[in-house]
């Protein structure tokens, strides 16, 4: 057994664990959009709920991250700025997770 | 409607502050692109060269307090905060610590919200080991008094107001709410505040996303145009194009 080598790899494996967790706080944080004067957060959730209400309703109401309800007049505009802003932290994620895993 | 950023900036006989202050006032150049206010005092004012875009009040600080740092007991002058929604000139302002470093335009997403009122409720501790909240500190809901998004509101002014109402009668809140601290903190001041006026309930008025934190425990090396470079243990490691707030001030301590 090499401990020294154990060490190195138990390091390295800190290093890359913690720019995970702070890249995906990173990217929630990027995340967070303002509309209609509130705040949404552009997850998966939102993303599904605004298309489940948008397919039956041409308006609707949706909570907003600190729970007050907001209108939604244009619900076709505001899904895809939350895809965009999605899509653009993801990719964000990606490319750095790529280059993680070069490094292992 | 005007969107601006106020910095609350005071030389300490330990810490030159405005080491700090010049970093963040370019951080936010760069990334927030918005007006800069810093509110300062006559000897910490001469080191500041005159930047385009930003203004500068000069007040006298109040100097009776302190805080504990790395074993020691240092002066603080903190107490000026409480008067943040006067010292404003803007419609929506970013009230922001010197020592919190915008490598983002995150924060601009909170201004354009219509809330009266937003701050962190919660905090991410960058180096993973979670050091920043330490249990039984006080009966309060936590909030972070660093990073505070304000609108000239009726219901902003009544929370300033409030919050000068705790500070004049800190003791008096400090044993209520059970406190461990013996100095005056911001963030309790705040807390207590929203507290109080929220009729004692826990109204969200939340920054969604946690505060990004480097404990004091580790050593800031360099602060780069993106980047922190921190020391810990003989590791060194980075935090890049993320806002954060930095704890160590040893790096722009008066040696």
């Amino acid at each position: 057994m090499d401990i020294g080598k154990l060490k190195k790899y138990s390091d390295l494996a800190y290093e890359l664990n913690i720019t995970k967790r702070n890249s995906l706080e990173k990217m929630r944080a990027r995340q967070v959009m303002a509309y209609e004067g509130r705040l949404f957060r552009a997850d998966t959730q939102t993303i599904n709920t605004v298309s489940t209400l948008k397919a039956h309703s041409k308006q609707f109401y949706l909570l907003d991250i600190n729970e007050n309800p907001c209108l939604i007049k244009e619900p076709e505009d505001f899904l895809t700025k939350l895809i965009e802003r999605n899509q653009e932290t993801l990719n964000t994620l990606s490319q750095l997770h790529d280059s993680l895993q070069r490094r292992k | 409607m005007t969107t601006g950023v106020l910095l609350y900036c005071f030389d300490t006989p330990n810490t030159a502050y405005h080491k700090l202050a010049l970093k963040s006032i370019d951080l936010i150049k760069k990334n927030l692109n918005l007006p800069i206010t810093v509110v300062t005092d006559n000897d910490t004012h001469r080191h500041f060269s005159q930047f385009l875009g930003v203004t500068y009040i000069l007040i006298k600080h109040q100097t009776k307090n302190y805080r504990y740092y790395r074993g020691q007991n240092i002066p603080w002058y903190n107490m000026e905060r409480a008067n943040a929604y006067n010292h404003s000139f803007y419609d929506t302002t970013l009230l922001l610590d010197c020592d919190y470093l915008c490598y983002t335009n995150d924060l601009l997403e909170l201004c354009n919200s219509n809330y009266d009122f937003l701050l962190h409720n919660s905090v991410h501790d960058i180096t993973g080991k979670n050091r920043i909240l330490k249990k039984l500190e006080s009966t309060l809901p936590i909030v972070w008094a660093t990073v505070v998004m304000f609108k000239k509101t009726e219901k902003a002014k009544q929370i300033f107001e409030m919050i000068q109402h705790v500070q004049q009668n800190y003791d008096h809140f400090r044993n209520l709410y059970r406190i461990k601290h013996k100095n005056y903190r911001n963030d309790y001041a705040f807390a207590i505040a929203l507290h109080q006026l929220q009729g004692q309930i826990t109204t969200p008025m939340f920054i969604p996303s946690p505060m990004n934190m480097l404990p004091h425990e580790y050593d800031v090396l360099e602060i780069t145009d993106n980047s922190v470079i921190y020391k810990y243990d003989k590791k060194i490691n980075m935090i890049q194009n993320t806002d954060v707030h930095v704890l160590d001030k040893d790096f722009v301590n008066v040696r």
